[in-house]
């Protein structure tokens, strides 16, 4: 079987505005994998997760006005067609259907990134996306809020330079 | 005798801008720190890693630092010296550190806590619950709550709760207004 890597899968992809830097980091089966392994968590979980697309995001407000992360204002494409990200809560029903212990369910709830976050100035704060694994190009189109009240101007950030990573066999 | 007037009125604006600007610096919120007026605190009881329990109603009466925390949170690891130099510097004030691990097992705490070598001991919210109920924004996260229960400030993100401008703040918190 031959097996072709795009060697960019890997690759974070860093996005700087004037406000706020963000970075996306996709991470590998084996990678999430071990973490989760390390954490005690049983194998059923991780076989789901292991069918995922990992990708850490990590935001950063350099501004000196809040902004809001909202991941209803995020939209994903693959191969230019829209998917949708399955959020918290269908994977908290999910893992409820499992039966998967609560301590387990409330640590992946954790690694996520939250659904909602006010960035203070300065503020640093991130977490995991999860998409449906796939080998063709993502999409990300991120609209965030600034303001205390969200009246500020709107900050719109596109990628699609993304790709689920994947572990060499 | 004009240029003793122009003297005396500078050392009269600047004792006044030094005198504002240490009133400033005693009030004011340091980075990384917000006001979180939610209300009363939740209540809840809790095992330690000795399996002594505490609840947390039981500390009215003093600023309680209530942090939330995982082993496997980078942050909270770089962080937890840093808490115990906060615990250092606090002794004998009526402040009390309320560490709570989130959903870890008993084994995982205590090997962690032995590995960094520091003194205080962990709440075990070994279901994850607790912390679900409070909602921190992230992990690590510290909660401020006055002596009559309520939250007042909230710390997301590690910090290094050893420098002045910290232990400043929370000091000038337990001063009587």
């Amino acid at each position: 079987m031959l097996v072709v890597y795009n060697v960019q899968a890997a690759e974070p992809v860093v996005i700087k505005t004037p406000e706020m830097n963000i970075y996306f980091k996709p991470r590998t089966a084996n990678q999430m994998g071990a973490f989760y392994e390390a954490r005690g968590f049983p194998k059923e979980m991780r076989d789901v997760l292991r069918q995922q697309c990992f990708i850490t995001v990590g935001i950063h407000n350099k501004s000196n006005k809040k902004i809001w992360l909202d991941m209803s204002n995020w939209t994903f494409t693959v191969g230019g067609k829209p998917i949708k990200r399955e959020p918290r809560d269908t994977w908290k029903q999910r893992w409820h259907d499992m039966g998967v212990p609560l301590s387990k369910q409330s640590t992946f709830r954790w690694t996520l990134i939250p659904e909602t976050l006010d960035y203070l100035p300065g503020e640093r704060e991130g977490g995991n996306i999860l998409l449906p694994f796939t080998d063709k190009r993502i999409g990300i189109t991120a609209t965030f809020s600034t303001g205390e009240n969200k009246q500020g101007k709107k900050i719109v950030i596109k990628t699609d330079k993304l790709f689920c990573a994947q572990d060499k066999e | 005798m004009k240029l003793k007037h122009v003297f005396t009125l500078l050392v009269f604006v600047l004792s006044v801008f030094s005198s504002s600007s240490l009133i400033a610096s005693d009030t004011t919120v340091p980075f990384g720190i917000r006001h979180y007026d939610i209300g009363s605190a939740q209540n809840f009881t809790l095992s330690d890693i000795d399996g002594e329990k505490t609840e947390l109603d039981s500390f009215k009466g003093r600023w309680v630092f209530l942090h939330f925390w995982a082993s496997w949170c980078g942050p909270c690891r770089k962080e937890m010296p840093k808490i115990q130099q906060l615990a250092n510097n606090m002794k004998g004030e009526k402040f009390q550190i309320v560490m709570v691990n989130t959903a870890e097992d008993e084994d995982t705490v205590f090997q962690f806590l032995a590995s960094i070598k520091i003194d205080l001991n962990s709440l075990l919210d070994i279901d994850g619950q607790v912390t679900e109920a409070w909602k921190p924004r992230g992990l690590p996260t510290s909660f401020l709550i006055n002596p009559e229960g309520q939250v007042k400030y909230q710390a997301v993100g590690g910090r290094d709760w050893g420098k002045p401008i910290y232990i400043n703040f929370l000091k000038n918190l337990l001063r009587p207004e």
